[in-house]
């Protein structure tokens, strides 16, 4: 028996051992990196030097120009170190969780349709406003519009890097093979909806080769289609607000998608899938791989998406071009946009905002502008021609049409994201969207569908974030 | 044990059909790690890479550092195997061959870890992890695998403990045996196929975990394989044929250790033998 | 068996210890935070009773019973269909067949194949249009489906890309089978009898230990089947599969309603509970232990 218990005890001891060995091997690393960042105490002006974390998602392009801006940021000043965070999947669980154990970064990466107004709500961010008001470089009217988001009026809660809006993207020689002409860049020449189906049913080819205008033509093998308008409220937005219609109203009190304005918007979109055939369904767009691809073997001979996509057609080697958004009424755009937030946690609020301002600069996140995935944050470089030279000219990602489809749209034309002030966005269309899917599977037309779900939207309606309460 | 013809012929046909059925996946992923974006997306789609990129896995294997990840992966791996294999082999032991008081009821308990959905634990354990201080380090993911290895194991290895006739213990207990050396050299032993299917289960498990260093790891040289994977996807794109290449080398190790390891739990031990 | 508390203690200590330590903690934690209104972000957190229980079974969150049933019917389907299917899967496995070491690695390949690869793989298997399933269907001329994308048939189809996993099922029936003497069957060739009566007295009660925990082990994971309304289908059509984890998960994270989201994972909790103690319970009807037969 004592022979059995001292076994047991040399073999406990030995695990024991084992883990320590193992895994000492990982402290050993992290030994080093924690000399090599303290947090500094908040001795501002002198030159100690500090690090400041940062935590971005994003394909690894864009990691590797976050960091660009960061080396650029760090060469103006020295004694801060930026510890960047790349946190490519599951960025909210993980936030979620730093949150929760106090361990967050001083500036991060936010999505206005996920949790940066939660932790904005709490109190967790810096009012950027205040740095705005005292900032001699750069102040709200030197931004885009549309890129800052707001808890309520006067409490910024972020800034986006830059504007994302939408265009027509399409294949240049599939226009050219068809003889037909191309979207028009210009908003003045924009299409009606109606051109726009026009055409987008003259590029609907089936497998025998007949359009979508052909009596004979067969819907259930499509292998062109004209447009791919995914149903992604990003892009149904556009033309919920360029027929004047809104999520909400406006003084934030209705439920606005069941209105004539947004219901024949919507209505319109499914059609285009289940009326015309010219757009993949929900269940085709599963096999229609991302836009440059879609544009590129053909599978789409347009494609209606953000401007962000251009970085990934200027890696693709074809023609492509892009045209502004057909009307409905207005021509308008949504901007949709990232943002960077301080957290009120961080030690170096002063270094932070230099770091945001850093970021914010067209300048130095030249190569995410010039790449395709951005659009500069500063107004003037969209007027000055000498600025827009800068992001627009001999670039593969800027074709032709790009200056009028989107830049100019931009500064006049552009409307903020719903999610930047619709209040409870997501519970709201936890409702709309299962709704939807019975429309854009042609169940149900937007009008019953929207109906019947309204009282059940209505209860989630919390107001918008852009009126006073 | 004979087999008519007749039976081996069915038998071979059902299983060609399932393997061709089951290979696809794997099929997949190897022949999308060796073409262009385009063809990867083509629909129908198809099967031959025109041209074979085979810089896709050299351009994949270079972009991150794949040797850090690999280093780390393979501690983290390695450390969980052995913790896992040793205790929950014995806690197996004390939950089936010895009787005490309350023995099952502790094991119910112990059961009941795996019925909460981690969703509403993450949080609890991150914050207990980093108040003792390991939060960034490899602790988390290992030192757990050294208290019991998951009840998951042990309820697998229990099952398998209680098909061994007891008369074996019985007869070593007259020979003045202790539980120990019954442990090591009749329920061990007997159990070969399970301890490996525990082996290659802990190995593969914590080869392709992503949760577990995701929350509990912060700085970029202490990440794995499965977390550098999320790297190529990103939140909202994704580089397909990076992301192919690279999860068809995080693959390959996996579908070689199957391999070698199958060999083991293939030929069934014969009770017979020590039955007599 | 020999009776020895001390002993029994000492050889489940480090079990019994890890789970004081790693998870009994995280679990009271949950359970107390099901009381609260628990949101990570807020600074204070207040106790709130059963609130949040009472929010749940009032009816005011519709969408509780609905994933709750959404739950169930993925549940009912896809625990006899693995059983059954891995179980076949796993004899003709054990036949003395040239080349099983490879079979054996096909039949595994789609459990380590990552989830990104293999979603893409069900998104083109089950396309209405182009996918390889509707294709024989319709060369067979059998009707064919809509699929993950249609009401009716979103849940039987996650069923079925969940059967491309049933790897690690079939390799523990494997191993079970593995186990079992050839002297048994030897036996019913003395006395004549066919497959048959081998399946039914020898391989099923030899290999009941097996099922009994291959069992309870896919009840369990099917209640907390995630992944697939996470990666393929995001909870449509018309939430047709709205799992009931991803549901509390998306309330836990999206929403940062982690006291609520707690108290829905404690309600599944007691579920399965029930019904893992309730396979427990039957198992002394049906499972054979050589070792004692006890549970």
């Amino acid at each position: 028996m004592l022979r059995q218990r001292k076994s047991m005890s040399v073999l406990i001891a030995l695990m024991m051992l084992l883990v320590t060995i193992l895994t000492s091997c990982s402290k050993a690393n992290t030994a080093s990196e924690n000399t090599a960042s303290p947090s500094a105490s908040g001795d501002e002006g002198s030159n100690e030097s500090i690090t400041l974390r940062m935590s971005v998602w994003g394909a690894p392009a864009e990691v590797a120009a976050y960091k660009f801006a960061i080396k650029k940021f760090e060469a103006q000043f020295p004694n801060v170190k930026v510890d960047l965070q790349h946190i490519a999947t599951d960025y909210d669980t993980k936030l979620t969780t730093m949150v929760a154990g106090n361990d967050v970064p001083d500036i991060a990466m936010m999505e206005s349709g996920s949790i940066a107004f939660p932790l904005g709500e709490q109190g967790k961010f810096y009012n950027l406003q205040e740095f705005l008001d005292t900032d001699p470089d750069i102040n709200v009217d030197k931004l885009v519009p549309n890129i800052m988001y707001s808890l309520e009026p006067g409490n910024v809660i972020g800034i986006g890097p830059g504007p994302e809006s939408f265009g027509l993207f399409y294949n240049e020689d599939i226009f050219k093979d068809a003889g037909i002409s191309p979207p028009p860049a210009k908003v003045s020449e924009a299409w009606t909806w109606d051109e726009f189906v026009d055409v987008a049913k003259q590029l609907t080819i089936d497998n025998k080769g007949r359009n979508a205008k052909d009596p004979d033509f067969d819907p259930k093998n499509i292998k062109q289609y004209g447009v791919n308008a995914s149903t992604w409220w990003g892009i149904y937005s556009n033309f919920i607000y360029s027929n004047g219609g809104d999520f909400i109203s406006a003084d934030g009190k209705t439920f606005g998608l069941n209105q004539p304005e947004a219901v024949e918007a919507i209505q319109k979109v499914a059609d285009l899938m289940n009326v015309h055939h010219v757009s993949p369904s929900p269940v085709q767009a599963k096999n229609i791989p991302a836009t440059n691809v879609a544009l590129q073997t053909k599978k789409v001979a347009m494609a209606i998406d953000g401007q962000w996509t251009t970085a990934n057609l200027a890696q693709s080697k074809f023609n492509f071009n892009v045209g502004v958004l057909p009307v409905m009424k207005e021509p308008v755009t949504t901007v949709v946009a990232g943002m960077f937030s301080i957290f009120k946690s961080t030690k170096h609020p002063q270094e932070s905002w230099e770091l945001l301002k850093a970021l914010l600069d067209p300048e130095a996140a030249i190569d995410m502008i010039t790449s395709g995935t951005w659009m500069p944050s500063y107004k003037d470089w969209y007027t000055d021609p000498e600025l827009i030279a800068k992001w627009t000219e001999g670039l593969d990602s800027r074709p032709s049409g790009y200056k009028d489809a989107i830049i100019d749209v931009i500064l006049t034309k552009s409307h903020q994201t719903p999610t930047g002030y619709v209040k409870n966005f997501n519970k709201i269309m936890d409702v709309v969207n299962p709704a939807l899917d019975k429309v854009w599977l042609g169940q149900q037309t937007a009008q019953e569908a929207m109906d019947a779900i309204a009282p059940k939207a209505q209860a989630q309606v919390k107001g918008r974030r852009d009126i006073p309460q | 044990m004979r087999i008519s013809k007749l039976r081996l012929g069915a038998g071979y046909t059902a299983l060609i059909i399932i393997s061709g059925m089951f290979i696809i996946p794997f099929l997949w992923l190897i022949r999308s790690s060796l073409m262009d974006l385009s063809q990867i997306f083509t629909m129908p789609p198809e099967w031959i890479p025109r041209p074979f990129h085979w810089d896709n896995f050299q351009r994949a294997l270079t972009f991150l550092p794949f040797d850090t990840f690999f280093r780390n992966t393979t501690i983290i791996v390695f450390s969980v195997l052995i913790g896992t294999v040793l205790t929950s082999s014995i806690a197996a032991f004390g939950f089936s061959r010895i009787e005490w008081r309350g023995r099952d009821t502790v094991f119910a308990i112990l059961m009941t870890s795996m019925m909460l959905p981690a969703a509403v634990t993450i949080i609890p354990s991150f914050l207990g992890w980093q108040k003792l201080g390991f939060y960034d380090s490899f602790y988390p993911l290992i030192v757990p695998a050294y208290f019991g290895g998951g009840i998951f194991n042990i309820f697998l290895l229990r099952q398998f403990y209680l098909t061994i006739p007891l008369d074996f213990d019985e007869a070593a207990y007259v020979d003045g045996a202790t539980y120990f050396q019954i442990y090591m050299r009749i329920i061990l032993p007997l159990s070969r196929s399970a301890i490996i299917v525990v082996a290659l289960f802990s190995f593969l498990a914590s080869w392709n975990d992503f949760m577990g260093p995701l929350i509990y790891l912060k700085s970029d040289n202490l990440f794995t394989l499965a977390l550098g994977l999320q790297m190529f996807q990103g939140t909202y794109t994704a580089q397909w044929d990076l992301l192919m290449a690279a999860s068809a080398a995080v693959v390959l190790p996996c579908v070689i250790v199957f391999l070698l390891g199958q060999r083991y739990f293939l030929e069934g031990i014969t009770l017979s033998g020590l039955k007599g | 068996m020999r009776k020895g508390l001390f002993y029994g203690l000492l050889f489940t200590a480090p079990a019994i210890l890890g789970f004081i330590i790693f998870t009994l903690g995280p679990m009271i934690a949950s359970l107390v935070l099901s009381l609260t209104d628990y949101n990570v972000f807020k600074d204070q957190t207040s106790f709130i009773g059963f609130d949040n229980y009472s929010r749940m079974f009032s009816g005011e969150d519709e969408l509780f019973y609905k994933s709750l049933g959404v739950t169930f019917y993925f549940v009912v389907l896809r625990v006899p269909a693995v059983i059954i299917l891995s179980f076949f899967i796993a004899l003709l496995l054990n036949m003395n067949v040239k080349g099983r070491a490879i079979f054996r690695t096909i039949i595994y390949l789609p459990s380590i194949v990552p989830a990104v690869a293999s979603a893409m793989i069900w998104m083109w298997l089950l396309n209405p249009d182009l996918g390889l399933l509707n294709s024989v269907l319709s060369w067979l001329h059998l009707p064919t489906s809509n699929w993950l994308y249609a009401e009716g048939s979103v849940i039987p189809s996650v069923v079925l890309t969940t059967l491309w996993g049933i790897g690690s099922t079939v390799i523990i029936f494997l191993a079970g089978l593995s186990g079992i003497s050839k002297q048994y069957y030897e036996a019913i060739d003395v006395d004549g009898g066919g497959w048959y009566s081998k399946l039914r007295h020898i391989t099923i009660p030899m290999v009941s230990p097996t099922i009994f925990f291959n069992t309870i082990m896919t009840i369990i994971g099917s209640f907390q089947v995630f992944n697939e309304a996470y990666i393929l289908t995001e909870g449509g059509p018309n939430n047709k599969s709205l799992f009931y984890v991803f549901y509390l998960w998306r309330t836990g994270f999206r929403d940062t309603e982690m006291g609520y989201a707690s108290a829905l994972a404690w309600v599944l909790f007691l579920i399965i509970m029930f019904f893992t103690y309730f396979v427990f319970k039957t198992s002394k009807f049906w499972v054979h232990y050589e070792g004692g037969g006890r549970t």
